[in-house]
């Protein structure tokens, strides 16, 4: 065998090392670089929980063995308040957070190289899918060099959503129209290796502003649909409880199966393909109430889901397919949502803010779970408190790590 | 209980069918030295479909991995007999301090590299720095004299625009060659 062939061999296999089963930060998009050391800072995306202040995104100390472990030790600033900040995520390079609104029709670009314990925003994209015809920035995916951002909503905050590509600059380069009769949407997830990507469906502005008891549910999806990434040509359409929320695939190399939440029909839900091309989606097993969000272990054998309305989070061993386990409960507080897993897969950061619309307590904090052997346990010591800013109480939502 | 089966191949997808292969923007220009001293100018390249690639010779992480994947595909261009002609290779360095024309001329005899359908480049480093910065690249300094940077692979059609960036994961020989095959269909 040729020298360079040698060479070759060990070295994707060692650069592709970061994405495999057992040792990887789960949840992000899999072109997303890799964390090669235990996290030192952990961004918490805020809202300002009466809407009178500015939103803002907290640094907590993580690093451990740090005089500040576990406080807040910088806040930056949105410069603009009512935003809905809701999630986050990288630019394949790491260096930069797209922040999503979902009140707004904002995105906020925010460095986090330059200085990774004072972020600064340094792009605002103002209603950055107008061109596409789109509003509501909800999930910030990262691919090679670019940004593909899902939108819950039409430009009048109605349907049809869809996505778009962004370069990182933030100019926008391509459209992606969701089939007519399933236009809602929400989450989007790439599995590069088998070439397939999901998206699923929530509602859209015009019915999520509202309260919780004014909101139509007859008006939410209740698909997924499979990709051709490459060719951005739907494949499936399939039918899931109501409102699949987060779409998380398998990990493992070569499979072709993923996992959501259906928050409306309280249950977590398989979709699965087969070698023959066609996909099939059945329910997995019934979960607490309100499912809404969705996380896995790096070994890709447990699903944790956060269950908003009933104050637990649920482990569940999916190692069997046809076979589920609860393998532990935790009851971190009220409300528990967003949730972060580390690369290790032996800690998991908790946040308790849903919707400025939806969450019915204003105790708002981020806990830590140890996830051991035995199941889920809450660090008593971790306990970062979100209700006593200058500007009062903010809903945390979602989380990175750095 | 199976909800919903539908055949793959079933397109029901996107109202408007826009070309796969959108365009990103147009490539930053830029005129470096190759292994043997000769300035290349990415002008000097129009009419050819381009993969261009970011490395340093002394790194011992993605980039060895990343030369190889286009060294397979280097190999499979010539068997199509299309290599030297309308595809070219570029490998730009990423550390333009060490790598000089000789370096560079060794690490492609390490990896059997054709210099007929691939160059290597480097320049003074002002002028690489400025490059990097403008394909939208960064080098930072890593532990162990390593450079920490992106992983990306650039695929550029016969007009000089960015149509395709791969990281290692999406790098994959079937499909840059399909990709490939699409643009100079155009």
């Amino acid at each position: 065998m040729k020298r360079s062939a040698v060479i070759g061999l060990v070295c994707v296999a060692a650069a592709l090392g970061f994405v495999t089963v057992g040792n990887a930060e789960t949840c992000l998009s899999p072109f997303v670089k890799r964390l090669d050391r235990p996290e030192k800072f952990l961004y918490v995306y805020c809202v300002d929980a009466d809407a009178k202040d500015n939103d803002f995104l907290a640094v907590v100390d993580v690093a451990r063995g740090s005089d500040s472990y576990g406080k807040i030790t910088y806040q930056l600033d949105l410069g603009t308040k009512g935003n809905e900040t809701h999630h986050f995520g990288f630019t394949d390079d790491r260096t930069h957070i797209w922040g999503m609104t979902l009140f707004a029709n904002r995105v906020f670009i925010i460095d986090v190289a330059s200085d990774p314990a004072k972020p600064k925003v340094v792009k605002i994209l103002e209603e950055p899918g107008a061109g596409a015809g789109f509003a509501s920035p909800h999930t910030p995916y990262a691919l090679p060099g670019r940004m593909m951002l899902s939108f819950l909503s039409a430009k009048d905050g109605g349907l049809p959503a869809g996505l778009a590509v962004f370069r990182n600059d933030g100019t926008m380069i391509e459209k992606l129209a969701l089939p007519e009769d399933t236009p809602y949407g929400y989450d989007v997830a790439i599995k590069p290796d088998i070439n397939r990507m999901v998206t699923s469906s929530f509602t859209y502005f015009n019915n999520y502003k509202n309260p919780l008891a004014k909101m139509d549910f007859k008006k939410f999806g209740n698909d997924l649909l499979v990709w051709d990434f490459r060719k951005r040509t739907v494949l499936a359409k399939l039918k899931t409880g109501g409102a699949p929320l987060e779409c998380r695939w398998s990990l493992t190399k070569g499979t072709n199966h993923g996992f959501t939440n259906c928050a409306l029909d309280n249950s977590l839900w398989v979709w699965e393909g087969t070698e023959d091309g066609k996909y099939s989606a059945r329910k997995l097993c019934d979960t607490g109430k309100l499912p809404a969000d969705l996380r896995q272990s790096p070994d890709d054998r447990y699903l944790f889901v956060s269950c908003f309305a009933s104050d637990e989070i649920q482990q569940w061993d999916v190692s069997d397919l046809k076979n589920p386990k609860l393998h532990s409960t935790l009851k971190p507080g009220i409300q528990p949502n967003m949730m972060h897993v580390t690369g290790d897969g032996k800690r998991m950061y908790i946040t308790n803010s849903l919707l400025s619309t939806m969450d019915r307590s204003e105790d708002f904090w981020v806990k830590l779970a140890r996830i051991t052997p035995e199941g889920m346990k809450l660090d008593e010591t971790f306990h970062v408190d979100l209700t006593r800013f200058k500007t009062g109480p903010a809903r945390g939502h979602d989380m990175l790590l750095n | 209980m199976t909800a919903c089966i539908l055949l793959a191949g079933f397109v029901c997808g996107s109202a408007e069918q826009a070309p796969r292969l959108h365009i990103i923007q147009a490539a930053p220009a830029f005129v470096l030295s190759d292994q043997s001293g000769k300035n290349v100018a990415l002008a000097d390249l129009k009419g050819k479909v381009l993969i261009v690639g970011f490395i340093f010779t002394t790194c011992n992480g993605s980039c060895p991995a990343t030369t190889s994947r286009m060294v397979l595909l280097q190999e499979e261009l010539k068997r199509r007999g299309q290599w030297g002609k309308d595809v070219q290779l570029l490998s730009i360095t990423l550390d333009p301090v060490r790598d000089t024309p000789q370096k560079l001329r060794s690490y492609m005899g390490l990896y059997d590299i054709d210099a007929r359908g691939w160059s290597f480049l480097t320049g003074p480093a002002k002028q690489v720095k400025r490059v990097i910065a403008d394909w939208g690249m960064w080098v930072k300094k890593a532990a162990n004299e390593q450079l920490d940077h992106p992983s990306r692979v650039f695929l550029l059609d016969r007009r000089g625009r960015i149509r395709e960036i791969y990281n290692l994961e999406f790098f994959r020989i079937p499909w840059v060659l399909e990709d490939i095959g699409s643009l100079l269909k155009e």
